[in-house]
């Protein structure tokens, strides 16, 4: 599959497809993932999340729409989860809000209590 | 098969149903109920056993019973090895007869317990037994005639052991009562000493004969004694003709273990100079020294009193120690002359020690009980002298007699409130007339009253009259000495052995097949056909002619001593306990009849009056010729024939009537011995006591008093020998055996639990373990560290892994 991609006209790459949609997805997904690994705010975690969310979210809008011919299935599962992370980030956010409660900072490195 | 067989195998189990519904049921039915349960299943047998007996008289009349005997139906239980066991009806007059006394006198018994249990307690414990009386009373009823009409000697040998049994139950029925409980072990114990003997004597004939069944069993050992040489002329009784041509697919394995069964003969094997086969069939008789309590093991049965007296009377007396008796009398044909005297002799000695001890007892039920034995004696001796007949009709008046006089006593230890000592009795007739007078026929009976010249009498004047006479006929008009030589020398000659063999194994010359004691029984009306046509013929056959030795004369004399005993001792009892003036006022004022208990007295004492000498006589002569070689036979006129006196040039003079021969010697024996204890005896204890104070008697009395030591002997020097012996050989058999065994396995013990300490357990299964748990902890703490608590490396794995997984399909893919 990858090995298609090169040596293809130039017409070929700059003609938006799948591909394109794969990439930025995937660009995003790599930053969403270095967000959450490299953040010690639990926000900017959450922020990750988001980001790796909605890569997926791209993800399958771009299946859907390049691979299951006419059907919605993709762009229904981007809603829903859409909502979940809607609902995922309230979460976050109060889990974020009682943490500060409890530690007086948002500094996930600190929340190590359970750690065996 | 034919429908006797039907009734009396129904009527033997008629009772087993009433004891199963009892031991399961008998508790509800409660105190009067389950009495009258089993009386009806008695009632039943006893109907059964009389409309046997009156087809059978019919049989008897025309001759047909031999017939009968021959179709008699054998069924294949099981296999012994290659021996089949066999079980089936013992079809014959004597089975007949024997089946009705049982079931007759039982009937009675359990009609008069009734009565007697209503006085008595039935509590033991605080638990009612009443039915459990009534429940083993059937049981032994459905033993005493499973062993009747028995065929084989296995089965009866196993309803042999449950009579025991029953009696051990019954005579323990007090069980809360240390002495009652004592007397049923002892009954058990000293009965299973003969029963070892009877066992041995069973294994001899399962080994040597090849069969248990009794008819086979004796037509093998004639064929062996012919065989071995030791009978002197080559012919077969009439039994063993008839048996053999009704038997035919059995011939062969007749012939077969006739051979082997030859060993019986020929073994040099003796002990005390007794053969194999003398030895087998002591062995056998062993089982009726225990049961039918002879000397020396004769001490049971006194002390079986201790049961409840319906007990007393109906095993103690009329019917389980007759099981002795009756098993002589199926294994006569198995018995050899050294045998049959050794049986006399046991016979004689029983019968004279146990009438003098009862001379001196004091115990009504005791008195009764030595003189039971004594009379048992009498049986045995008769049996022993080859008065098959004469023993066997001796058992059924004994039977009535007996009964009755138990029932007797018992009715005035009810009557008197479980008083037993005749000392404190005296003037009961007023207060019981029938209970007096019944004893007094009982009495009468016992001690062989009649008038000698209008040849009347009751029981013992005929019966025991007729065993004396057989004995005097063996002791002075016997000669087989002569022929005795002659068989010894034909075996020699067979044998080709020259050496002085032991003993001469000749058997008794079979009598009965000869027909010609049967003109004198015509002429006199009775008319019956005592023999088989077999028999009837000019050249009688000797069967297994073989020889039975002159008797000695004490042999003859002692029987007759006690002849005059027997009516001492009774007039004794009946004087004290009935007559005179009352000696303890307390026991007199309180004494009373009970009228449900006299019925079954006043039935039996019709029986003893008139049914003995009328029925069973006739039928016990017709049972004779197949069932016994008896050497003598007094017919029924009362003539005394030895049937095969011509064949064996015996000097005999043929014809005596044994009242006529006899009457000079025991003819009025019972007025003497009567009139001497009246004298000795009407006023109380009083010529008695200046009696025993005289100097040697005192002695006499003393040890007689003490049953002649045999208790003592028993318990002070047999029982702590045997146990000493016993003890000394247990010791060393645990010290050298036990322990070795004991210690080698405690030494393996412990080193295989070394062994599997240290190496199984410790290294093999906590290994394991220890292992398990082990690697549990490292791998806890190795998967433990990447679990830093920093959500950066989580997420930093999961996208590592995530890459690693996507790598992997890519590489799988590609």
């Amino acid at each position: 599959m990858l090995t298609d991609m090169i040596g293809q006209p130039l017409d070929y790459y700059l003609a938006v497809g799948l591909t394109h949609y794969l990439v930025v997805s995937a660009a995003l997904f790599c930053m969403g993932v270095f967000v959450m690994s490299t953040k010690r705010n639990a926000i900017g975690i959450l922020i990750g999340v988001e980001l790796v969310l909605n890569a997926v979210n791209l993800n399958l809008v771009a299946f859907s729409r390049y691979h299951a011919h006419s059907r919605l299935d993709g762009q229904i599962m981007a809603l829903f989860i859409i909502v979940l992370a809607a609902a995922g980030a309230a979460v976050g956010v109060a889990i974020a809000m009682n943490y500060y409660k409890n530690h007086s900072s948002i500094d996930v490195d600190r929340g190590a209590q359970l750690q065996g | 098969m034919s429908s006797y067989e039907i009734y009396l195998a129904v009527g033997v189990f008629v009772p087993l149903i009433t004891f199963a519904f009892l031991a399961f049921f008998g508790h509800r039915l409660g105190k009067p109920l389950s009495g009258w349960a089993a009386v009806g299943g008695a009632f039943i047998s006893l109907v059964l056993a009389t409309i046997t007996l009156i087809g059978w008289w019919g049989e008897v009349q025309s001759g047909t019973t031999a017939e009968m005997t021959a179709n008699a139906a054998r069924f294949h239980w099981a296999d012994l090895g290659s021996i089949p066991a066999t079980v089936g009806v013992k079809l014959d007059s004597l089975t007949v007869i024997m089946y009705f006394m049982v079931a007759f006198v039982s009937f009675w018994i359990f009609v008069f317990s009734i009565g007697y249990m209503s006085g008595h307690s039935d509590e033991i414990d605080g638990q009612c037994e009443y039915h459990r009386f009534f429940c083993f009373m059937s049981l032994f009823l459905f033993s005493m005639l499973g062993l009747v009409v028995a065929s084989s000697l296995l089965f009866l040998f196993i309803f042999w052991e449950l009579v025991g049994l029953c009696s051990y139950f019954l005579i323990g029925f007090y069980f809360d009562k240390k002495f009652a409980s004592d007397a049923g072990i002892k009954a058990f114990v000293t009965n299973r000493v003969g029963d070892f003997g009877f066992l041995i004597g069973l294994m001899m004939v399962f080994f040597f004969l090849g069969t248990l069944d009794l008819d086979q069993a004796a037509v093998t050992f004639e064929k062996a004694a012919h065989l071995a040489g030791a009978a002197p002329v080559h012919d077969y009784s009439a039994f063993a003709t008839q048996w053999l041509a009704d038997n035919p697919e059995l011939v062969g394995v007749v012939n077969e273990h006739a051979v082997t069964a030859a060993g019986l003969f020929t073994s040099p094997f003796t002990i005390f100079g007794a053969g194999l086969a003398t030895i087998m069939g002591i062995g056998l008789f062993c089982g009726a020294i225990g049961k039918s309590a002879q000397f020396p093991l004769h001490v049971w049965l006194p002390d079986a009193m201790a049961g409840p007296t319906p007990v007393s009377a109906l095993i103690h007396a009329a019917t389980m120690v007759a099981a002795g008796v009756y098993l002589v009398a199926r294994i006569f044909r198995l018995l050899t002359p050294e045998a049959q005297m050794f049986v006399a002799i046991i016979g004689c000695i029983t019968l004279t020690i146990t009438a003098l001890i009862a001379i001196v007892q004091t115990d009504i039920k005791k008195v009764l009980a030595y003189s039971t034995l004594s009379q048992l004696g009498y049986m045995i001796f008769g049996l022993g002298v080859g008065a098959w007949i004469a023993a066997l009709f001796h058992l059924m008046t004994h039977a009535f007699f007996k009964a009755m006089l138990f029932l007797g006593s018992g009715q005035v230890i009810e009557g008197c409130h479980h008083e037993q000592d005749i000392r404190n009795m005296g003037g009961l007739r007023k207060k019981m007339p029938f209970t007096c007078w019944t004893f007094f026929v009982g009495v009468l009976a016992i001690a062989g009253a009649g008038i000698p010249a209008v040849h009347f009498g009751l029981g013992g004047y005929f019966s025991k009259d007729e065993i004396l006479a057989v004995a005097y006929e063996r002791a002075y008009n016997w000669s087989g000495e002569g022929k005795r030589q002659e068989a010894r020398g034909k075996r020699e000659e067979a044998t080709g052995n020259s050496t002085e063999m032991p003993a001469a194994r000749a058997m008794l010359v079979s009598a009965a097949e000869h027909g010609h004691n049967h003109a004198a029984g015509g002429e006199h009306g009775h008319g019956h056909a005592a023999g088989h046509d077999g028999g009837h013929g000019d050249s009688p056959k000797l069967g297994i002619a073989a020889m039975v030795p002159k008797l000695p004369k004490w042999l003859f004399w002692l029987p007759i001593i006690i002849a005059y005993v027997t009516p001492f001792y009774m007039m004794r009892l009946w004087w004290l306990t009935f007559m005179g003036k009352p000696r303890n006022e307390e026991v007199y004022r309180h004494a009373h009849e009970i009228k449900l208990m006299y019925i079954p007295l006043v039935v039996l004492s019709v029986g003893t009056v008139f049914c003995s000498y009328l029925v069973f006589r006739p039928m016990l002569a017709d049972a004779a010729p197949m069932a016994a070689d008896a050497a003598v036979i007094v017919s029924i006129d009362g003539e005394a024939h030895h049937h095969s006196a011509q064949a064996l040039s015996l000097t005999h003079e043929a014809g005596k009537d044994p009242h006529t021969a006899l009457i000079g010697i025991v003819g009025f024996a019972y007025i003497v011995g009567m009139g001497l204890a009246w004298l000795i005896y009407r006023n109380g204890f009083e010529v008695s006591t200046k009696i025993r104070s005289l100097p040697v008697i005192r002695y006499v009395h003393t040890a007689l008093e003490k049953k002649l030591y045999f208790d003592h002997l028993y318990e002070g020097f047999l029982v702590p020998a045997i146990q000493y012996v016993i003890a000394g050989i247990c010791n060393l058999f645990d010290t050298y055996v036990i322990d070795l065994i004991a210690n080698l396995s405690a030494k393996v013990t412990e080193r295989f639990a070394a062994f599997s300490g240290r190496v199984l357990d410790a290294r093999g299964i906590d290994g394991v373990v220890n292992g398990i748990a082990d690697s549990a902890i490292d791998l806890g703490n190795a998967v433990r560290r990447p679990q830093t608590g920093l959500i950066r490396n989580y997420v930093l794995l999961a996208a590592g892994g995530a890459v690693v997984v996507v790598m992997g399909v890519l590489l799988v893919v590609w």
